[in-house]
């Protein structure tokens, strides 16, 4: 299926003409077969990279969770002691490069497009933002008031519940059944989760949640190939 | 595309039967309505030359199939892409006629 030169226009459409540029494919099914194919080219060069989107996340929760767990076992445990500040900075810094290594993949992408699909991963991406500020500034209204174990299982449980929630929301967008599978099963084991209690939540949300995240980027990645 | 009884290789879009304009709006039907992309991108998905795409491109746009814009991008200038509402029904048409020659029996 190389792209030839132009030959000359043939009059009359048929199956039967010889294979060129202006000729038509052999037959039906390879014509098929052709559009099948020139579509997955295009839609894999407009698709963001699976593994650049969910796996930099995946990692952080799976790792900062895990130290969040080790250092803040359930019932006040310490199953490792690292100092307390280890576990929130390293999320953090996760986070922050998970978020860098999205917003880079993802954008380098949506540029290749212009119209209302570039409007529409705006408002997507700010709605992120806008949410976690809100539930932000929500939850440092009441940290201080709750035992330091619940006032951690409020701050993760409401970021986890805002994740599942803005996946679902994402698949709804996109019609991408994956990514409405993730946010679903986020969204579950982390009620889960929360109900356990505190130490337990992040073991879950670490292996579950970080491991889903993990699963979600591997299925998409092997679609796309 | 109305009649659909024996639909014969004369009831196909000529404009479209060409495999490398038929290759060219597989790949712009890709995109949503009234989404553009780049004639660079374009060409880079379809492997084809800059002469050859604008070749073509020219002939779709005449027959009223895709839209080509000129734009800047910044100071760049840009050259932008879409399948029109009319080359989108042609495609449709054009491959349900496709089925229907694989699958005489079956619904068009």
């Amino acid at each position: 299926m190389t792209p030839t030169e132009d030959a000359p226009s043939s009059d009359s459409p048929s199956f039967d003409a010889p294979s060129s540029a202006e000729a038509p494919p052999v037959d039906p099914a390879e014509s098929l077969a052709l559009i099948a194919r020139e579509r997955a080219n295009l839609g894999r060069e407009l698709t963001p990279d699976p593994r650049l989107m969910y796996w930099p996340w995946g990692f952080a929760w799976l790792v900062g969770f895990t130290l969040f767990f080790l250092r803040f076992g359930p019932d006040g445990r310490v199953f490792v002691d690292l100092p307390a500040w280890l576990p929130l900075l390293t999320l953090t810094l996760l986070f922050i490069t998970a978020g860098i290594v999205t917003g880079i993949a993802g954008g380098r992408v949506s540029r290749r497009i212009t119209g209302p699909s570039n409007r529409q991963s705006l408002m997507y991406g700010l709605s992120w933002s806008i949410a976690f500020t809100a539930f932000s500034v929500v939850f440092a209204q009441f940290s201080s008031v709750l035992p330091e174990a619940q006032a951690g299982l409020l701050w993760a449980g409401g970021m986890v519940a805002l994740t599942g929630a803005l996946h679902m929301a994402g698949g709804a967008i996109w019609d991408d059944r994956n990514l409405f599978l993730l946010g679903a099963w986020t969204s579950v084991i982390n009620i889960v989760g929360v109900l356990v209690g505190p130490g337990w939540h992040s073991l879950i949300v670490a292996v579950a949640g970080g491991g889903g995240m993990l699963v979600a980027g591997l299925i998409g990645w092997l679609r796309l190939r | 595309m109305t009649d659909h009884s024996e639909p014969g290789v004369t009831e196909l879009d000529p404009v479209i039967h060409a495999q490398a304009r038929l290759r060219v709006v597989s790949a712009l039907s890709v995109l949503r309505d009234d989404d553009r992309i780049s004639f660079p991108r374009l060409q880079e998905s379809l492997r084809m030359t800059a002469g050859n795409l604008s070749v073509h491109l020219r002939k779709l746009e005449d027959a009223g199939y895709v839209e080509v814009t000129k734009t800047h991008h910044g100071r760049t200038p840009a050259t932008l892409v879409r399948l029109t509402r009319r080359g989108r029904l042609a495609f449709d048409d054009y491959t349900a006629a496709l089925r229907a020659l694989l699958d005489p029996q079956g619904g068009s």
